[in-house]
């Protein structure tokens, strides 16, 4: 956060379009860095948004109010590949004085590029922060990767607290909206539905998410472990994930 | 002198400890556990042993191998209903084919049981079942439906037999309505829930010791 305060920012959330990241770039500045408010950066509490609200949806806002005298506009992915909450944060922002500018990403727009990460072998905590930097730089070198077969699955997004994925074998493949993101298909259901079959999967969720009700599903469907965090994991959340990939 | 082995379930209420040489198992409060200046556990498990013991496990993996080792069958269902969660293992060919372990809703409907019982002074070894139940989406949410009831004229008794009867709806849903129920915990002791439980599946007890069980080297 303190780094992010001495520059002028581009902040997005969610999947925006490219061509809007693009636009945005130049319409305020090509040098411009952009920033993923989605991310946990370490703002404190804004008080905009009430506390059983999905943390990822308050990580937006709050990193907003923080940056606000960086931000210059924020590229607001309030289409199917967020959630309601993203359109409502993006209604918010415009209220709180904010430059936002709303993005759609249609199915038409769909790149279905091959997966790297999400079927590589390696710290799933590294390669989902890789997949979200795809959103920017969708051609990063993946020279380092090697495909493996998994013996586990993580299904989700990038949790708020990136300790839960540490525990996970680097043999781990991933799914859900993540693996969308890779694919460049975000808010493709039937992408985000798959798991391989027989891989015993870990279905994570912020709670108070909109996708709790998928994760449920699928991990009831998949013999899966379904998993909702709040805030920061706790040691009964990892000792959960821990006992379900010991004994599966 | 040979030192003594001792294997604890410290629990988030309760604490069970096993001695080894003499088989002799110790129940008693975890507040009392804290209390004690006893040497660390030789190998423990539970919410309130990670920093009281040689060596720690899991405790889903306590159970199920307390499970395994007590139940001689290839394919069950156990469920450890314990002060502030819920845990369950199905076991298939003598593997695990599904587990769960229910931390947040629906959790602390142990704790809350007990205070509500220590508050209206019930004996909940004698409180019977009823057929009516309350929706107890946790232990908070459940514990204002029971207030309400009894400030409404229910008895307290009827009432906290409402919640029982509600929390095992509960644990009935989350091991997927099982026909049979291997059941683990200090609920072995409750005769109003397995009288509840029994009107939903066959009910097996199997005491306060199975986590204990899952310590033991083999």
């Amino acid at each position: 956060m303190k780094n992010l305060k001495s520059k002028k920012l581009i902040g997005y959330y969610g999947f925006p379009r490219r061509s809007t990241l693009r636009s945005a770039r130049e319409r305020f500045g090509r040098d411009l860095e952009f920033v993923d408010l989605d991310v946990a950066l370490g703002a404190p509490d804004s008080r905009v948004i009430q506390t059983t609200t999905c943390r990822i949806t308050a990580n937006i806002v709050d990193n907003a109010i923080e940056l606000s005298r960086n931000i210059v506009a924020i590229v607001a992915d309030v289409g199917e590949g967020k959630c309601d909450r993203g359109r409502y944060a993006a209604f918010l922002l415009r209220e709180a004085g904010f430059n936002v500018i709303e993005s759609r990403f249609p199915p038409e727009e769909f790149e279905d590029r091959s997966l790297v990460y999400s079927t590589s072998e390696g710290s799933l905590a590294e390669r989902v922060d890789r997949i979200m930097g795809t959103v920017i730089h969708p051609s990063s070198s993946v020279d380092q990767t090697r495909a493996c077969s998994p013996t586990h699955g993580f299904w989700g997004v990038p949790p708020h607290d990136f300790r839960i994925l540490d525990i996970f074998p680097p043999t781990t493949h991933i799914y859900g909206w993540t693996r969308c993101v890779e694919a460049g298909n975000p808010g493709d259901l039937e992408m985000e539905c798959y798991v391989d079959k027989n891989v015993p999967t870990v279905f994570f969720t912020q709670s108070f998410c909109a996708k709790q009700d998928l994760a449920h599903h699928l991990a009831e469907k998949h013999d899966g472990l379904f998993v909702d965090c709040h805030r920061n994991v706790n040691n009964s959340i990892l000792s959960k994930v821990e006992a379900f990939i010991k004994l599966s | 002198m040979e030192k003594k082995v001792k294997l604890a379930d410290c629990g988030s209420t309760w604490t069970k400890i096993l001695d080894v040489e003499s088989d002799s198992l110790e129940i008693i409060t975890t507040r009392e556990m804290v209390q004690r200046n006893d040497p660390p556990f030789d190998i423990a498990t539970g919410h309130s042993a990670k920093k009281r013991c040689g060596k720690f496990k899991n405790e889903l993996l306590a159970l199920a191998e307390g499970a395994l080792s007590l139940v001689d069958k290839d394919d069950f269902s156990i469920v450890d209903v314990g002060g502030r969660d819920i845990k369950y293992i199905r076991f298939k060919g003598g593997k695990v084919k599904k587990i769960d372990w229910n931390l947040a809703c629906g959790a602390t409907t142990g704790a809350t049981i007990e205070l509500l019982a220590k508050y209206y002074e019930i004996d909940l070894s004698s409180l019977g079942s009823v057929d009516t139940w309350i929706n107890v989406t946790c232990g908070v949410f459940g514990m204002e439906r029971v207030l309400e009831s009894v400030s409404s004229g229910e008895s307290p008794e009827r009432s906290v037999a409402e919640f029982i009867h509600g929390m095992v709806r509960n644990v009935f849903n989350f091991t997927q309505r099982p026909s049979e129920l291997y059941l683990s915990g200090g609920f072995c002791d409750n005769k109003c829930f397995l009288d509840s439980m029994d009107k939903y599946c066959k009910t097996i007890p199997l005491g306060r010791a199975v986590l204990i069980e899952g310590l033991k080297e083999k």
